[in-house]
């Protein structure tokens, strides 16, 4: 009886103990950067697809020299989507794995969380992918971030702004929505009513669902009897498709404009292409250059499927401008780090694309002192004031079962629409 | 060394956090017999009372009355003790499986509301002002992270205490009557309903009170905190440490959340690193596995129940 007493005691210190001890050899390579993702949950697809393109930055990063000397190391922790879990990973990655930042935290709850419990209090930069929620921009106005808080996702105001403007371009004037009862739902719903209502459209019904749900019947009857001309879908792709499947048996128009988070095989699959065809769909768009480019086609010939997905883009981006932050700092601590961030924006800096041999170009320029200017997957990465930062929209579109571009909205036109609104 | 000893402050004020919510559940359950499938509401109503009566207000809130803290943790367990005794009227004589399924109705309610209730609790953005207890003392993470612990201990040994002297009680032993036999108890003239009803209103102000103090060392509360999974762990907790036993409750929170942790840390270690992404599988697995484990080793949990608890029963 003793025996299993003291047995368990030691099982459950030795879990949290054991590893920690042998992570005490205090080297400066390899230089590590911590990575929180919903790997197990509702998530896990684009968890996958996220740590997918983390793991080939992390490849460009280290063939084009690494930071100061050192390479980089990718130290993955599943968040499993629950806060309390989220924040043990990143403190035990900030205290025992004494990463250099925490990148990842795709959901603003994990994003929320790990900012007041460890990225603040320990004086580490948080560099999230997929945040979209404009509490940050609110929380970081507060001063309440230290500045440590920075995302490669432009917030939801723009792709709502895109997303209306598609909707009336293609001629509708009458739309009802759907949306989760989350950040992202509520965020694009608020704004994408906002900048709709400005150019003259209406929302004529709006029904929020709570996401994993069978079923989405109940749902699909209020929209129906607002008798839209089109229907707004904001979900991820399970269930995008269980209301859609819904939403078109019961009679539903196929004339549909879907969210970023539907940009997906496995959406047109589950869907049938056949009724997709009048789909329009929006997001985030990369300035159609080298730079998303020659991403894309890394990401191909090393996954063998193309970047589509809510957050791969700027998870490569923001392990890259990490790396380039770390390289132009002084040293490694938080806030040396967190100083050096908006260094690689450079307005009269040389353009560094993506890719090996541009990281290799921008450490030969950095080791000069010169100024550089990052223009990624996702474009021109510009942190504004709060860590956040805007860019153009795309509109997609899906042909014979394939995922198509349609044509982009500039960043410009984005800003002058969101102003039109603000009015 | 300083880093591990750092985390290991954290932990173990996570673990006696979760504790307090254990020892609560053990009181309902342990010794009562009351099968509530809806821990996570009451974590839920006691984290966002502190965060409604004790953040500093802000736009498009209706709460946040910027109140002392301890005037929140205080509201947060009378909060929870308003919300026990309404729930506990309405279901207190359901049995089991029933009782189950009616709090888990409650408990995923109230998360829903907390999403849905903007004005009130933020919804799916979250409160982000959170005050924590004398956190202008000291901006360092060490020191605050002590003082946190300390408050912890002495939280946790109160409620320990206090546990231990009820549950030896008469009042204790009619709990334990109850759910051993409740028709031979009812005829022995308790009343059943009334006593039921207290265990679990004080059950349900030990997990508030334990959401409250989550929510004020977090700093951040979004429903996302409250997900059925969180009942799930506690639930483990107590039943790996050994219902009926207040030890087993602590022990058990140790061990489950070192388990849900500490496997994590662990495929770090061992996947290698182009494996990383499937690392998360095996942890789930592993948890599981573990879980299942030490369950089939030690049924009734690491601790068991004691047999004879009154201090009297071996005088004469």
């Amino acid at each position: 009886m003793k025996a299993y007493y003291a047995g368990s005691i030691a099982l459950g210190a030795l879990l949290a103990l054991v590893q920690p001890v042998a992570a005490q050899r205090t080297a400066a390579c390899p230089v590590k950067i911590g990575i929180t993702l919903p790997l197990s949950g509702s998530l896990a697809s684009v968890a996958k697809a996220t740590s997918e393109s983390a793991n080939l930055a992390v490849e460009h990063v280290n063939a084009g020299g690494g930071v100061k000397g050192c390479p980089i190391q990718l130290i993955v922790r599943d968040d499993q989507n629950q806060p309390n879990v989220g924040v043990d990973a990143a403190k035990y990655m900030a205290e025992v794995e004494r990463v250099s930042l925490i990148t990842g935290a795709l959901t603003s709850s994990i994003v929320g969380a790990v900012l007041t419990a460890v990225a603040v209090p320990n004086k580490l930069p948080l560099v999230s992918s997929c945040a979209s929620a404009e509490t940050f921009t609110k929380m970081a106005e507060e001063g309440r971030t230290n500045g440590l808080f920075f995302r490669l996702y432009a917030t939801v105001r723009t792709q709502a702004a895109g997303g209306a403007k598609a909707t009336i371009d293609a001629g509708y004037k009458n739309v009802a929505m759907i949306y989760p009862t989350n950040d992202l739902g509520t965020g694009v719903a608020t704004n994408y009513t906002r900048v709709l209502e400005s150019l003259g459209g209406k929302v004529v019904a709006a029904v929020p669902f709570n996401e994993n749900q069978p079923s989405y019947r109940a749902e699909v009857n209020q929209l129906l009897a607002a008798k839209p001309d089109a229907l707004l879908i904001v979900a991820f792709v399970q269930d995008g498709a269980t209301i859609t499947r819904e939403w078109l048996s019961l009679g539903g128009t196929q004339n549909l404009i879907l969210h970023n988070g539907l940009r997906s095989k496995e959406y047109v699959r589950a869907v049938g292409a056949k009724f997709l065809e009048k789909a329009v769909g929006f997001d985030n768009a990369a300035v159609a250059g080298p730079g998303a480019d020659a991403f894309t086609k890394a990401y191909q010939t090393k996954y063998n499927t193309a970047p589509n997905g809510p957050c791969i883009l700027p998870q490569y981006d923001a392990i890259i401008v990490s790396s380039l932050a770390m390289n132009i700092a002084p040293d490694l601590s938080g806030t040396a780090i967190r100083d050096s961030v908006r260094k690689i924006q450079d307005p009269k800096g040389t353009v560094i694309g993506t890719g090996p041999a541009a990281y290799a170009q921008a450490l030969a320029l950095i080791k000069e002192g010169k100024p550089i200017k990052y223009v990624g997957a996702t474009g021109p990465v510009e942190f504004d004031r709060n860590g956040d930062v805007t860019g153009p929209t795309l509109v997609w579109n899906i042909r014979n079962g394939e995922l198509g571009v349609e044509k982009t909205y500039s960043q410009e036109e984005i800003a002058t629409l969101l102003q039109k609104s603000a009015k | 060394m300083v880093g591990l000893l750092s985390y290991l402050i954290f932990f173990l004020t996570v673990v006696l956090i979760f504790g307090i919510a254990t020892m609560g559940l053990n009181l309902q359950w342990g010794f009562t017999g009351l099968f509530n499938a809806g821990v996570v509401g009451f974590f839920a109503i006691g984290g966002y009372t502190v965060a409604i009566l004790s953040a500093q207000p802000q736009a498009g809130l209706i709460g946040n009355f910027g109140l002392p803290w301890v005037v929140g943790l205080l509201g947060a367990m009378v909060v929870s003790a308003l919300a026990a005794l309404i729930i506990g009227f309405a279901t207190v004589r359901l049995r089991g499986d029933y009782l189950a399924v009616a709090t888990f109705g409650t408990a995923m309610s109230i998360q829903i509301v907390a999403l849905n209730w903007g004005a009130l609790t933020g919804g799916s953005q979250g409160m982000v002002s959170v005050t924590r207890p004398l956190q202008h003392l000291t901006r360092d993470a060490i020191p605050y992270n002590v003082f946190f612990l300390l408050l912890m201990l002495a939280c946790t040994t109160v409620v320990y205490v206090g546990l231990e002297r009820i549950v030896r009680s008469p009042w204790g032993r009619v709990l334990r009557a109850l759910r051993e036999d409740e028709t031979a108890a009812i005829a022995l003239g308790k009343n059943a309903v009334g006593y039921r009803l207290q265990a679990f209103v004080v059950g349900a102000v030990l997990i508030g009170l334990s959401g409250a103090l989550y929510v004020s060392y977090v700093g951040f509360v979004s429903p996302a905190d409250f997900v059925p999974m969180v009942t799930f762990q506690l639930w483990a907790m107590l039943i790996v440490g050994g219902s009926g036993n207040n030890r087993g409750a602590l022990l058990g929170s140790l061990v489950v959340w070192a388990i849900w942790t500490g496997s994590g840390a662990l495929m770090v270690k061992l996947v290698p690193p182009n494996y990383q992404t499937q690392g998360a599988a095996l942890q789930s697995i592993l948890i599981g596995l573990l879980l299942v484990v030490t369950l089939l080793y030690r049924p009734r949990g690491i601790i068991g129940e004691q047999a004879v608890v009154s201090r009297h029963a071996g005088d004469d």
